[in-house]
């Protein structure tokens, strides 16, 4: 009982607060991928570009709040724009060549932040200080509002797919985009505005983890593979797939620690991910035969 | 053509060949060569899978860098003899490849990429994090390979003609290789896959096949390439490393084998000449694969080949 409150309970609400930072970032990627059939290796890179514009605002104007909404909108704009130079004229090209174009901007993107930031670790304080009494031990306060506020996030996502007229246009541009066209939709258009919403949520995973993690040019390249493999266990292109993925990801990496040193647990989540493209490759949800 | 070997391979080698002899060919550039060639092949052996078979890679740099710690090993213990190196290399790579693929190849596109891209960060997990094999430092300050005994490959020249030899003997076998019976198999199954396995051909035996090919060919590189810079370290290893071969291979031409040692040597040339001049070399060698991408979908070669009216630019 001890055992259970002093260290399994905190290590278990650890990887619910993770995981739910983790199904944002995730959910982006899903729905790009949906959408563009792309897997977008520059996420990760969107992802540290929200922690930066994070410092930036924070050190503009001294308040975290603001740049929980500002740094989201910068980051969204950059995506706006490289969707519109980038990936809109490969629209009907092979899927490879979006992954190769991905994988250039990550470089030159990260490089960026590198020269104007500079490559040393930085740290944004928590906006909120002290522990709460909870269960029996004392949790910080950051990481639960961390975790409710990522939860409404994903609540209001949630609601925008299944209750707006723009998610249900998203959702139907990821089934057939061609038909949709033909029913008059600017499609080029929901494709932009998706992958700039879909940079948002990226930018928004990394400014909320700025405070747990640390913030440094390569951060991105360390989650962004974490994401793709809740992406690929929740399956391909399924938005709850993701989300639950990522809960299960992040419980189990916060689980693992426990009885594991770090890189048996990275070698212990491969394996997972293994198994899973083995045995089940289109995920706990995803459709059969999607991009096979 | 049917011509294993045309006049313009033999001009090209033999040019090659004469490079060390012309004076401005400094110790700095005999390494310089040596790299883009050595990841020349490498994008070549990658060719065959995606530009031949249809199979993106992502985890090639498990294979190189396998091999680059195969030579280090040995080296490290005092087992000087290049042939060793290579055999030891080829065994451990083989197995690898073979494991990985007996996996992979269930699975196509996509998931293809990705468990192979998997497998390799686990194998860079473990050399990053076993301290036998020297964690995060890898494995430095080895001993130059001999070719025999008493002959050391340790200057830039006789390195540079081992990577040279190395290059024309693995470009002539996948020559060979693919417009062999087997290499035709292959693009049919990056055409139709289900219809050459309605023909009749096991089609994983094929791709387990050409998977093997390719690892090994990568495999004898990683071993050369610690031979030349005498450590093995697990960045060797990283999937970024896989990412960069597979944009030699988009540079140089998918499906022409020339095109991606062209891809290869361009890339190490631009990363390093970049580098010498700008600290943010990363962004040029980004924004240069960005513009391929928009601008030259085929590769150097298969844009050349486009515009020449020719086909054979073209792959999947």
């Amino acid at each position: 009982m001890e055992y259970l409150v002093a260290i399994l309970l905190p290590q278990l609400l650890h990887g619910v607060v993770f995981g739910a930072a983790l199904g944002l970032l995730a959910l982006g990627l899903t729905v790009i991928f949906g959408l563009l059939g792309v897997m977008n290796f520059a996420h990760g890179e969107l992802f540290m570009f929200g922690a930066y514009a994070g410092i930036v605002v924070i050190g503009l104007t001294q308040s975290f709040w603001v740049a929980l909404v500002v740094a989201p909108l910068l980051v969204a704009a950059v995506g706006a724009v490289t969707e519109v130079a980038t990936l809109r004229p490969l629209y009907r090209r092979e899927p490879l060549y979006g992954l190769i174009m991905t994988f250039g901007l990550a470089l030159a993107f990260r490089e960026g932040a590198r020269q104007l930031f500079g490559g040393d670790m930085r740290r944004i304080l928590p906006p909120i200080e002290g522990s709460t009494p909870l269960l029996g031990m004392m949790y910080p306060n950051y990481r639960l509002f961390l975790l409710a506020f990522s939860s409404l996030l994903l609540l209001a996502i949630w609601l925008f797919f299944t209750r707006t007229r723009a998610g249900i246009i998203v959702r139907a541009a990821v089934e057939d985009a061609e038909m949709l066209d033909g029913l008059g939709v600017n499609v080029p258009r929901v494709f932009t505005l998706t992958f700039a919403g879909s940079a948002a949520l990226a930018a928004l995973a990394g400014l909320l983890l700025a405070p747990v993690f640390t913030v440094y040019p390569q951060m991105g390249v360390e989650m962004i593979l974490l994401a793709f493999i809740v992406v690929i266990l929740g399956g391909m292109g399924s938005m709850g797939g993701s989300v639950i993925a990522a809960f299960v990801i992040g419980i189990a990496q916060s689980l693992l620690t426990l009885w594991m040193n770090p890189q048996r647990v990275a070698i212990a989540i491969f394996g997972i991910m293994i198994v899973v493209l083995i045995v089940r490759p289109r995920g706990f949800f995803g459709r059969e035969g999607v991009l096979e | 053509m049917n011509r294993t070997i045309s006049w313009r391979t033999v001009v090209v080698f033999a040019a090659l060949a004469a490079l060390p002899l012309t004076p401005w060919m400094s110790k700095y550039y005999m390494l310089l060569a040596f790299d883009a060639l050595l990841f020349g092949a490498v994008a070549m052996s990658l060719d065959l899978l995606i530009g031949y078979t249809g199979m993106v890679s992502f985890g090639h740099a498990a294979f190189f860098g396998l091999g680059a710690y195969s030579a280090a090993v040995l080296l490290e213990r005092g087992v000087l003899s290049l042939w060793l190196c290579l055999g030891l290399a080829v065994v451990v790579v083989g197995a690898y490849a073979l494991t990985v693929s007996a996996f992979a190849t269930n699975r196509r596109g996509i998931y293809f990429a990705l468990l192979t891209l998997v497998f390799a960060e686990v194998v860079y997990t473990f050399f990053r994090y076993t301290q036998t094999f020297g964690g995060s430092d890898g494995i430095q300050g080895l001993p130059a390979p001999q070719l025999l005994p008493g002959m050391a490959l340790d200057t830039p020249v006789r390195i540079y003609y081992l990577v040279l030899a190395y290059l024309l003997l693995a470009y002539l076998a996948c020559r060979v290789l693919v417009r062999s019976h087997f290499g035709r198999v292959l693009v049919a199954i990056r055409e139709n896959e289900a219809r050459a396995r309605f023909i009749g051909y096991n089609v994983q035996r094929y791709k387990m096949g050409v998977c093997l090919i390719s690892a090994i060919l990568s495999g004898l590189a990683g071993a050369l390439y610690a031979g030349r810079a005498a450590y093995a370290t697990p960045d060797l290893l990283h999937w970024s490393i896989s990412g960069e071969f597979i944009i030699m291979v988009m540079i140089g031409g998918l499906g022409t084998l020339v095109g991606p040692i062209i891809g290869g040597a361009f890339f190490i040339l631009l990363q390093e000449k970049v580098s010498s001049y700008v600290e943010w070399y990363s962004i040029v060698v980004g924004v240069v694969l960005v513009l391929i991408v928009l601008f030259a979908p085929r590769g150097l070669l298969g844009f050349r080949r486009a515009w020449r009216g020719r086909p054979g630019g073209e792959a999947a």
